[in-house]
């Protein structure tokens, strides 16, 4: 029989849905059309329009050595055209956030190439040749990932992941560079991902309603979604890991 | 330092507080007889961006905004989240409750019984205010700012 990946264990919807984001077949679910532009605009590292800077000349233009890895390796687009690495941010809420920094980086790995995502507890970051990086920025905003009020896009100053909501209902930024406009309420960022105002705004769509996100989170939360407890399966699994990794400190040896 | 027969008490609301809110709360409860000391905590908003490429930038944010306290104008230079207060008798918090409650409509909030303000003054308070600081303005500010309590006339 052919293998098929489980991709993560779970009972609970909150595993379900981790499983559809990282099963890099399945097709996620696009809420919001954010634009090219408006995707350069907020990663904030070059002009809209402005051609790429590179760090290198172009793979054709320069001798390779002759190396194995190479020839099996086929370069992204970005990599052959030798542009400069960026990257993009994300801060997620710990209030039934579509996705989280450890799944975004799983997931990253599972649907894209030539990566290097950072994962940290609050935030995560994803390094990649330039070009690739405006694709993947699109995709990650545009799809079911994204949630206008409880996703920031944030290069620095990130805090806001763990803390209470405002009243709007918006995560906290210490920068504030995306805000609610209450009139139509849609979400809209008026600094890019470091602070620099802007000199546009974007708008990001209004934000998902309670229900939308407590069915599509990854995210467990007793309080506000699906307590972590809840999931018989998944306590089972970790236990299971960390029981094996503080066995392994040890050195055990087969008798 | 703050005497330890006083009680403290916190509030703590299921979301950080707007500005309106804020003030609206103070001012209820500015209208309590029996509220000796009040600190307002929550996450900082610098007036300019303090980190990263845009450092020194200004740093506009709705939640940044002067209010209206009694007969005080108040700077909010953080986001509330947690008030914390100390007063004359225990006897004051359901009041402090009747306020919130007139206050809080929209979520939910617990007001908490303990220990939250500094009862000893602390390194850094020493190197700003010396041996003989006034004892009563200990841990209302931040000893590293230039910004000093504000005084709201109560109704004693």
């Amino acid at each position: 029989m052919a293998y098929k990946p489980q991709y993560c264990p779970g009972q609970t919807q909150v595993a379900e849905n981790r499983r559809k984001q990282l099963d890099p077949n399945h097709k996620l679910e696009k809420i919001r059309d954010v634009t090219d532009k408006d995707v350069v605009l907020v990663m904030g590292h070059k002009a809209p329009g402005a051609a790429y800077p590179s760090a290198h000349p172009p793979l054709s233009e320069q001798q390779e050595p002759a190396c194995p890895i190479r020839k099996l390796v086929t370069p992204t687009d970005g990599a052959k055209a030798g542009d400069r690495v960026r990257y993009i941010q994300f801060t997620d809420s710990m209030y039934n956030a579509p996705c989280q920094p450890y799944q975004r980086s799983w997931l990253e790995a599972y649907r894209f190439r030539g990566i290097d995502p950072g994962t940290l507890s609050g935030r995560q970051i994803i390094e990649c040749r330039e070009r690739d990086l405006e694709k993947y920025a699109k995709e990650l905003i545009n799809t079911e990932l994204f949630d206008a009020a409880l996703t920031g896009i944030r290069g620095c100053t990130v805090h806001g992941h763990s803390l209470r909501l405002d009243e709007n209902g918006m995560m906290f930024d210490m920068l504030q560079r995306f805000v609610m406009d209450k009139k139509s309420g849609m979400v809209k960022y008026v600094k890019d991902q470091v602070g620099v105002p802007l000199d546009s705004e974007v708008k990001v769509g209004k934000p998902m309603d309670a229900k939308w996100l407590k069915t599509h989170t990854t995210m467990y939360h007793s309080l506000v979604g699906t307590g972590f407890r809840d999931d018989a399966e998944y306590v089972e699994y970790i236990q299971r890991i960390h029981a094996l990794r503080v066995k392994y400190g040890f050195m055990p040896k087969e008798a | 330092m703050t005497d330890a027969t006083f009680p403290q008490c916190r509030i703590v609301t299921e979301r950080l507080l707007n500005p309106e809110t804020t003030e609206h709360l103070l001012n209820k409860l500015s209208e309590i007889a029996g509220i000796r000391r009040m600190v307002l905590n929550g996450p900082r908003l610098p007036a300019t961006v303090t980190y990263g490429p845009a450092t020194g930038m200004a740093n506009p944010h709705n939640m940044r905004k002067t209010i209206h306290v009694g007969d005080q104008e108040v700077e909010l230079q953080v986001h509330v989240g947690t008030v914390i207060l100390e007063l004359e008798s225990r006897d004051v918090i359901p009041t402090l409750k009747t306020a919130c409650e007139q206050v809080f409509t929209n979520f939910t909030f617990r007001i908490q019984e303990g220990k939250f303000m500094k009862t000893e003054p602390s390194l850094v308070d020493y190197c700003k205010y010396g041996p003989d600081a006034d004892k009563s303005i200990l841990g209302l500010a931040d000893p590293s700012s230039k910004s000093k309590p504000t005084i709201i006339q109560g109704i004693k």
